[in-house]
């Protein structure tokens, strides 16, 4: 089991910063393991040292582990800077026609400021959404540490059916003096269906106009009924009155 | 020699001076575009994007600004051309909180940010420093539906209409 | 003499036959047939414009709810007309007859028999003239405001074909219940 510095690879994160860094089996190196095979590289049996020259080399490797850990962690927290995207649909319901809101908000969880980041997100084809406002390509000259920075694009969605709304993708610089750039991908959303813009409307839609129509279609046949039944009862309700004549 | 040295110094002061003055945007024009969230049965949350582009006067490019808004400082996010200066702001909080009205954005450059952040770690008012430029924008409010639905108010009359008859009716069979 | 009485007999008996059956002569029948139908047509529109129906799509379903709704509707006019006729005629009993005195007061020709006669007669036809007006506008009353309460508020989620049917159907299906039950 060997400790190792992560290598500058493309990988997926999301926004659970709990299982950042710690990849490091330290812990389980410390594991007292008398029955199992696999004790230290060295063979130490740590639940009960014997000879003296065993107590030293245990306190070596100690040392040594203690060292060796902190040494990537303390060079990964303190001077670099590690950026996590998390793109939300900010859209209670997704219609064809309307407004979608794509946030998308970046973190430095990292021990320094993250330079020149660049979020761009191709996720979304020219046919199929119109960008009403925001640009999907954008930039940063600086970044600082946990510290978080939040941008928003307006799109209209052209078709209905469903999408599946996949990751965008930020590129910075982790360090002052570094010359490679480090890649990252936002969360991915999901599928998501987008409703067409007829049964929104069926939903939504007061149609007062319509309504109107319907009232002013059903006043003849209830209007001329009761005008008919009205006149009628006028002329002979009058019995009273017309005994007095 | 005496006076050569404080020519000297004089010059170097009115160097300073300019090289000082080179890293600021004079004069700032700016062109901006907005928009608000008009529907609330769509969105989950009220946004403002404000597109902006910066010209100065001395012709500087690839500055760095910071907004702040609401208490909240964001860098402000660099669109376009590496060097062309524009410049997109997004601000989003829920409705209830971005009501309709009229908004106020205080853009920083690095200087006057660097003088914000000093005045937020000393908890000093933070409306005393003074913006490279402000933007306005107004909000026209969230539309979350008619206050009335149009079936009910139809239906409500239907049942009145409904209602004079069955008394009509009653009377009638008396 | 006697072939007179017996015409008069019959017409009186004519009369109180009218009174009593529920058929209604072929001009009742096509007036209420005539409503019934412009009645059962007015929510074809509200589906089209509100529910977003095709109007082509749904052509059939809208002319077979149409019928059927056409038809109890229908059967709702002239059962309340029944029962409206003789609770209207005893109110109006003594108004008409004050009427009809009237006019005929001059008249010393008439006998009161057929004074009497023409005063049945003429209670009747008011009567049957009210019943019918009221019968149509309790009854499309009614009928709108089932219909709106079931489409729009009971059935709301549903398809809107299933909706048309069901609504249509109960609420001319509720009509006609109703009709018949009251007495």
């Amino acid at each position: 089991m060997s400790l190792r510095t992560p290598t500058r690879r493309a990988k997926a994160s999301n926004l659970d910063a709990s299982d950042v860094p710690y990849r490091y089996r330290y812990k389980a190196f410390l594991r007292p393991s008398p029955n199992s095979r696999r004790t230290s590289s060295s063979g130490y049996n740590l639940a009960c040292p014997t000879s003296q020259r065993d107590k030293m080399k245990l306190w070596i490797a100690a040392l040594l582990l203690a060292f060796a850990c902190y040494l990537p962690c303390g060079a990964e927290d303190e001077t670099e800077a590690r950026l996590l995207v998390s793109k939300n649909i900010l859209n209670q319901y997704l219609v064809e026609g309307k407004d979608l809101t794509v946030e998308y908000r970046i973190f430095n969880v990292g021990g320094s400021s993250a330079l020149d980041v660049q979020l761009k997100d191709d996720s979304f084809p020219e046919r199929d959404f119109e960008v009403v406002q925001g640009n999907l390509r954008v930039s940063w000259g600086r970044l600082a540490p946990s510290s978080n920075v939040t941008h928003a694009v307006i799109l209209r969605p052209l078709k209905s059916g469903y999408f599946n709304f996949t990751s965008a993708e930020v590129s910075y610089l982790p360090t002052e003096g570094s010359t490679e750039r480090q890649l990252g991908y936002s969360s991915s959303p999901g599928e998501g269906g987008i409703v067409p813009l007829k049964e929104f409307d069926r939903r939504f839609s007061p149609h007062v106009l319509d309504w109107l129509v319907f009232a002013i279609m059903t006043l003849p046949s209830l209007g001329i009924p009761f005008l008919l039944w009205f006149g009628s009862k006028t002329k002979y309700d009058t019995p009273k009155s017309k005994k007095g004549n | 020699m005496a006076a050569t040295g404080k020519v000297l110094v004089v010059f170097a002061l009115c160097m300073f001076s300019i090289v000082a003055n080179g890293d600021m945007c004079l004069g700032p024009q700016v062109t901006s575009q907005t928009y608000t969230t008009p529907e609330a049965i769509v969105s989950t949350e009220t946004v403002f994007i404000v597109e902006f582009s910066v010209a100065c006067k001395n012709g500087l490019k690839n500055i760095n600004l910071y907004a702040e808004f609401g208490g909240k400082t964001v860098p402000a996010s660099k669109i376009g051309e590496p060097n062309g200066n524009k410049f997109q702001l997004s601000l989003s909080d829920e409705h209830k909180k971005l009501p309709s009205g009229n908004y106020q954005v205080r853009v920083f450059d690095e200087e006057g940010y660097a003088w914000l952040r000093k005045a937020q770690r000393s908890g000093e008012n933070l409306d005393n420093i003074k913006p490279l430029f402000t933007l306005d924008l107004s909000h026209s409010g969230v539309w979350s539906g008619p206050v009335l639905q149009s079936e009910f108010v139809a239906a409500m009359t239907a049942i009145f209409v409904w209602w004079s008859a069955y008394t009509a009716k009653s009377r009638l069979q008396q | 003499m006697a072939g007179g009485n017996k015409n008069k007999l019959s017409r009186e008996e004519e009369l109180l036959l009218q009174d009593f059956s529920r058929n209604v002569s072929t001009k009742s029948s096509a007036l209420f047939y005539g409503n019934a139908l412009i009645v059962s047509a007015i929510p074809i529109w509200l589906f089209w414009r509100i529910h977003q129906m095709d109007l082509y799509q749904s052509a059939i379903i809208f002319v077979i709810g149409t019928i059927i709704s056409t038809y109890l509707v229908a059967m709702a006019y002239k059962n309340t007309k029944f029962i409206l006729k003789h609770k209207v005629a005893v109110k109006r009993e003594d108004a008409v007859a004050q009427e009809v005195m009237r006019k005929l007061s001059d008249d010393k020709k008439m006998t009161k028999k057929e004074k009497d006669e023409r005063i049945l007669w003429k209670k009747n036809e008011v009567a049957d003239y009210e019943a019918t007006t009221f019968s149509i506008f309790y009854n499309n009353a009614l009928y709108l405001v089932l219909l709106i309460v079931v489409s729009f508020y009971i059935l709301k989620s549903f398809n809107p074909a299933v909706n048309y049917v069901a609504s249509v159907g109960a609420s001319a299906g509720l009509l006609a219940l109703l009709s018949t039950g009251q007495n």
